[in-house]
């Protein structure tokens, strides 16, 4: 499986960093843009992603591409999707197991689908005309989801795997959305990690969710928990070397407290790196 | 169920709100495992795609929620998401049709201190990402000799708007940014008038400036292609000549000052040409 080069440990560009990150060029190996927020015809956020471009390595991440829906490809967002590609030349460009809007109507969220042959043959379908038109090898992620259905016919892992493996995309691992949807679900969520082809996993993401104690909700406005950490833990012994960085989307804290996240992972990589180290010798 | 079936009702669902159309939706769902009703489960879709949209709206529009008060900006909110349910990918672009469906809908049209908000803090997001040109600066006009001047026309920053707006919209604008925003702006004083306003962005930021009438004239005219020496002449004759020469060459300089001007050209009989008589 030939994968992209691991970029180490990363963040998610938001406008409210831009200064900072120009001004102090943090020790942040790569950053990740939600690519529609730059796709614009010009302005300030053009101008400082191409500010940031020339420092760091960048991954373009997507909301919008429905890869799900039964409304046919949006062609004109996969022909500016494809112009920003250009423009930015990132490792990979991403976007979600989900839907976001049928009959012409979008509704700006991460929708679920029914795990069916119908939605596999469906979702396999257009990722590959995806990948054909972009010219690369697609990631996608698996979506947070709050609820489930009766006519699902297979597990979300198990989608997740015959999706990427006929597809032949790559895959982003959300190690918090494994975290919300098991607890929504209550499925076992190292049993999810355990079933998706580790040789196709590229990226992690971490992230904080809302504990609403009957169910948890994806809204990167928290640290990532205890339970994150250790799922994330247990992700980086089975997937070894993948690029990893932290996401966070609103109630935005202090840069510095970001990067603590991120040392906080390259500690626990440290930990593993070292414990294979002494079981080898 | 097929999956264009099932889209079709979730999205119907998620449109609604939470109600009785949710039935046969509900019937397709698993039992949450931690006790969480399907209708608490469904309602976390249904409620975000509300927050969001309403978010977006908040985010371009303080000066209209000021002008209207709280309770009144998310009325019409409420009545925006209904009636228009967002099309583009790019939820940028979600705000965008607001002042239009102001215009449309009965319960908004006539309330012009509103609408004339609405279009000014378009034309604010609009300017904040629209394409990048380089502006002149004044030197450029020294390409161009004095026997060029008259046959002179200008090339705008694609962010440049310029509007005709219901007096007091822009203080109403600038009191609803300041540091304290008052909860609602009393726009009812500013008058039944008109202001005029132009919107453009410098350095990645967008900005605005009231307009004197004869200079609204007078870049609508430049903006539409007309000469330096036609704009004389169509100003002067609209303001009964009490528009000097020497008043539009001040305001062509605050022009280039201010970013707005990124071409020369000096127009022919075929009105084609570009380049100056002598360089």
């Amino acid at each position: 499986m030939e994968k992209p080069a691991p970029l180490g440990y990363g963040l998610g560009l938001r406008p409210v960093y831009y200064d900072e990150i120009l001004a102090s060029r943090p020790p942040i190996d790569w950053f990740e843009i939600i690519s529609e927020n730059y796709m614009l015809a010009g302005g300030r956020p053009l101008a400082m992603l191409d500010r940031i471009r020339a420092d760091y390595p960048i991954v373009m991440h997507g909301v919008s591409m429905s890869l799900a829906s039964t409304d046919p490809l949006n062609m004109d967002y996969l022909r500016q999707l494809k112009a920003l590609a250009e423009r930015v030349e990132p490792a990979w460009i991403s976007d979600h197991v989900a839907w976001t809007g049928v009959h012409g109507v979008t509704l700006h969220d991460l929708l679920p689908i029914p795990y069916t042959r119908e939605s596999l043959a469906h979702i396999v379908e257009r990722i590959q005309r995806v990948q054909d038109f972009l010219k690369r090898r697609l990631v996608v992620e698996n979506a947070s989801t709050y609820v489930s259905f009766v006519d699902s016919e297979m597990s979300e892992h198990e989608f997740v795997r015959e999706m990427a493996e006929r597809a032949d995309c790559l895959l982003l691992l959300d190690v918090n959305n494994v975290f919300v949807s098991s607890f929504n679900h209550g499925f076992d969520p190292v049993a999810f990690i355990d079933g998706v082809p580790a040789e196709r996993v590229v990226q992690f993401h971490m992230a904080g969710h809302t504990d609403n104690e009957t169910h948890r909700v994806d809204t990167h406005d928290q640290p990532v928990c205890d339970e994150v950490w250790a799922l994330y833990e247990h992700a980086r012994r089975r997937c070894g070397d993948v690029s990893a960085m932290i996401e966070r989307d609103d109630n935005y804290p202090p840069f510095s407290e970001l990067l603590d996240e991120l040392q906080h992972m390259r500690d626990i990589d440290a930990r593993i790196a070292n414990e294979r180290a002494l079981s080898a010798a | 169920m097929k999956l264009a079936d099932f889209q079709s009702l979730f999205q119907q669902s998620m449109l609604a709100g939470a109600g009785e159309a949710d039935k046969p939706l509900l019937k397709k769902l698993r039992s949450s495992p931690r006790g969480a009703t399907p209708e608490t489960l469904l309602g976390v879709y249904q409620s975000g795609y509300r927050l969001r949209l309403a978010d977006f709206v908040a985010q371009d529009h303080p000066g209209l929620r000021a002008v209207l008060g709280a309770e009144t900006f998310e009325t019409l909110i409420d009545d925006y998401i209904d009636q228009r349910p967002s099309r583009d990918p790019n939820a940028r672009f979600f705000t965008t049709g607001l002042p239009d469906f102001m215009k449309d809908c009965p319960t908004w049209r006539d309330d012009a201190r509103a609408v004339s908000m609405a279009l000014f803090e378009r034309a604010m997001v609009d300017a904040f990402d629209a394409a990048d040109k380089t502006p002149l600066a004044v030197q450029a006009l020294a390409e161009f000799s004095s026997n060029d001047w008259q046959r002179l026309a200008f090339d705008f920053d694609p962010s440049l708007a310029l509007l005709e707006l219901a007096a007091g919209t822009i203080a109403a604008y600038d009191a609803a940014i300041s540091e304290e925003p008052p909860e609602k702006i009393d726009a009812s004083a500013a008058g039944d008038g008109i202001e005029y306003a132009a919107v453009w962005r410098v350095d990645h930021e967008s900005a605005y400036r009231q307009l004197e009438p004869d200079e609204y004239v007078a870049l609508c005219e430049a903006r539409a292609g007309h000469a330096f020496g036609d704009i004389c002449q169509m100003t002067a004759f609209q303001q009964s000549g009490e528009i000097a020469p020497e008043r539009l060459a001040q305001c062509l300089s605050s022009w280039f000052q201010e970013g707005l001007i990124i071409g020369l050209r000096v127009r022919g009989d075929d009105q084609s040409s570009n380049t100056p008589s002598s360089a």
